[in-house]
């Protein structure tokens, strides 16, 4: 029988997938990765009480049940990481970041060694023979953040949600009666979602104020406190009164300025070419032409041709910022993708 | 209904406690420092729950200190003096942090949980000033010999008498789980500080007390407007306090009938899992022991499993040590027993009380027998 380790965060999909794979008859092991347990200013880590739901749900599935401590791993290769890049001005996913590096690697590393034949996550994502494609529900689908997890990796790993639309999951989770059925969903970046990326910064990162300059008239137009903060097309969170909404348009880090604009049409907010850094292609590197790419998590796919390191759109696209993923897609096929430099 | 096999943790307010409460949540609301009658019929009702409470536990009502909770009262008698204090490895949390505050002995047990008086003497240095030592504990229900110790404790103050040394010695007692099924009665237990919680008995939640003879100086923890003789400020918990003197009096008047009957469900309880897996563990002391407790281990089973399966059959029970979340931190008691990793790691925590009848024992007892036999077998041990 094929033993597989899933990944179970003690919320309704990655449940489902336990109960999916014990139902298609694999040997099934859950396992809790302990990756962030520290409260935040305002908020309680759940971490315990997720970790007892993860458990609960592998004892009514009267399945194996481990914990996997990465916490060390996942401060230095996740949270430093995106700590570094807010400080160069730029705005990092972590969750991509998460998936190349903890449960792609360090996970399936941790649970090849342990027995495991395979992994499983809840991801909305399908893989076939070491190809991700993209999950049935379109709205949920995932390879996003997992365009930076190696062919290799995906070989050994399953994702069985990738059928189904979340409504479908929460009905068969329903169904099954598991414990985590009706339970929210976590937004977002795990650990930030509900205290927001400033907040958390702000842990790390001195606060100092600065001016916010209006591009146009060069204007000083309201304060902040801390450039890193900001990132381009962020209209909310701005200290700036009245009229019409400003836009981040520009920063410099250096000087601590942030530049704004009422104009949505700001030539810094629309972008045709990106040139891409640290690319990472799943499998074998495309040979080049037109692809289509996706900006951001849910963003709609949109046609560009590669040439080299460079994608041209075919229409501009706005707000796309240094640091930021773009991933790559043929055919519902997730080839890879690159950093915004 | 769920079986709820956690009476050592929360027990349920008794209605007969909520009724006496009620009106001083609403139409008594006064403060019981004001003035006008309403206010002064307030007032004596609040003297009167606590003269209630000094009588149950042989005290002069001006010698109890109502606080928000066992917690706040051993925070209270360990904040007395400073110097060196001596308690026993299995106290409860707040002993052992409070102790830690200051320079102090841990006195060990043994396998059973019960301290020999003996070494509490030979732990006793010419400064020390305290020993705190639980009546029974919350999680084995082993019940100590209080009596012994403080017979010591008295030939050591007339040592000091005659040596001229003018340290005071108190023994203080954290009685928490005791309260409805041993005797409280700071006299007869010989104490000089004694700490008691509604909460375990069926009264209200961060309510408890104080005991301390005359001639303890108690050092202010909260300071205010003076009340409680300006030994704990703030305005009188009246309801709550009226609860605990209601839930009290139904725990001492109720005790001998009610251990003896929660020890009847106990033992066969007991009895049947024992017979059923007979490489089971069951700590604490086969006779002093609380009458409603049962602490078992299932040697290689994880116990927080067991409490996640009995969860889904409706019974509730504890986890006799560490769960998942806070591996590596075993409990302090079964490490100081002498539990092998193994065993205390299948342990579960069992505490019967008002809810627990023949027939809840008879289910709990076969579904716990179910959810281990599934465990043993899934790990084929």
């Amino acid at each position: 029988m094929t033993k597989v380790y899933v990944g179970m965060s003690g919320g309704v999909d990655s449940s489902l997938t336990a109960a999916l794979l014990k139902e298609q008859g694999y040997d099934v092991t859950g396992v809790y990765m302990k990756n962030w347990t520290q409260d935040l200013p305002g908020l309680k880590c759940p971490w315990a009480d997720d970790l007892a739901d993860a458990k609960r749900v592998a004892v009514q599935l009267g399945i194996d049940f481990k914990v996997f401590d990465f916490e060390k791993e996942y401060k230095h290769k996740v949270v430093d990481y995106m700590i570094e890049e807010y400080k160069l001005g730029r705005t990092p996913n972590p969750d991509i970041m998460c998936n190349q590096e903890v449960k792609f690697r360090l996970f399936l590393d941790a649970a090849l060694e342990d027995g495991a034949d395979m992994i499983a996550t809840g991801h909305y994502a399908r893989v076939e023979n070491g190809v991700l494609k993209t999950a049935v529900d379109t709205n949920k689908d995932q390879t996003y953040f997992l365009y930076r997890v190696t062919g290799e990796a995906l070989q050994k790993t399953l994702f069985p949600l990738g059928e189904f639309t979340k409504p479908q999951v929460r009905e068969m989770a329903k169904e099954r009666g598991l414990y985590t059925a009706g339970k929210k969903d976590s937004q977002g970046i795990c650990f930030v979602g509900q205290i927001g990326i400033r907040d958390f910064l702000s842990q790390y990162v001195e606060r100092t104020p600065g001016a916010i300059i209006d591009k146009q008239t060069g204007e000083k137009v309201g304060a902040h406190d801390g450039a890193i903060f900001y990132t381009l097309g962020q209209r909310h969170g701005l200290d700036v009164g009245g009229g019409l909404p400003y836009y981040v348009v520009g920063k410099d880090v250096d000087k601590n300025e942030v530049y704004v604009s009422r104009d949505l049409q700001d030539k810094a907010l629309w972008r045709q070419e990106i040139l891409l850094s640290s690319i990472h292609w799943i499998n074998d590197t495309p040979v080049g032409g037109t692809y289509q790419i996706r900006v951001r998590h849910r963003a709609p796919l949109v046609s560009a041709t590669l040439t080299g390191d460079t994608l041209t759109l075919e229409e501009p696209q706005r707000a796309i910022t240094a640091g930021q993923s773009v991933v790559i897609y043929a055919d519902g096929v997730c080839l890879g993708g690159g950093i915004v430099s | 209904m769920s079986i709820y096999l956690d009476h050592a943790a929360a027990t349920p307010l008794d209605p007969t406690v909520l009724a006496a409460m009620q009106p001083y949540f609403s139409e008594q609301f006064y403060n019981p420092s004001s003035p006008y009658a309403p206010a002064v019929a307030v007032r004596r009702a609040y003297d009167d729950a606590k003269s209630r409470i000094a009588s149950v536990i042989g005290a002069q009502a001006g010698e109890v200190t109502m606080t928000a909770g066992a917690t706040e009262s051993i925070n209270l008698a360990f904040a007395t003096r400073t110097g060196h204090v001596v308690v026993t490895t299995i106290e409860h949390q707040a002993v052992l942090a409070a102790a830690q505050r200051q320079d102090h002995t841990l006195v060990e047990v043994d396998q059973h949980g019960r301290v020999n008086p003996e070494s509490i003497r030979s732990a006793i240095r010419p400064d020390t000033w305290l020993v705190s030592v639980g009546l029974a504990n919350s999680e084995i229900g082993t019940v100590q010999p209080l009596g012994k110790i403080a017979e010591i404790i008295r030939q050591e103050r007339d040592k000091r008498l005659e040596e001229g040394n003018d340290t005071p010695l108190y023994l203080h007692s954290d009685a928490s789980q005791g309260v409805g099924q041993l005797d409280v009665n700071a006299a007869r237990l010989g104490v000089d500080m004694l700490t008691l919680n509604a909460a375990k008995i069926y009264g209200p939640k961060q309510v408890g007390l104080l005991y301390a003879a005359r001639a303890v100086q108690l050092q202010p923890q909260i300071v205010g407007g003076g009340q409680e003789q300006g030994r704990r400020s703030g305005t009188e918990n009246v309801a709550g306090v009226i609860g605990m003197a209601a839930a009290l009096e139904q725990a001492e008047s109720s005790r001998k009938a009610e251990a003896y009957r929660l020890a009847g469900l106990r033992d066969r309880l007991q009895a049947r899992l024992v017979t059923e897996f007979p490489d089971v563990v069951v700590s604490g002391h086969h006779k002093h022991r609380l009458a409603g407790h049962l602490h078992i281990s299932f040697p290689h089973l994880d116990a927080e499993r067991l409490v996640f399966a009995l969860e889904m059959q409706d019974v509730l029970v504890a986890t006799g040590s560490a769960c998942a979340a806070n591996k590596g931190t075993r409990s302090h008691v079964l490490n100081a027993i002498g539990l092998e990793p193994h065993v205390a790691d299948g342990s579960l925590r069992l505490s019967l009380g008002k809810l627990t009848d023949e027939e809840a024992i008879e289910a709990a007892g076969t579904r716990i027998i179910a959810a281990v036999q599934q465990e043993i077998a899934r790990i084929g041990a």
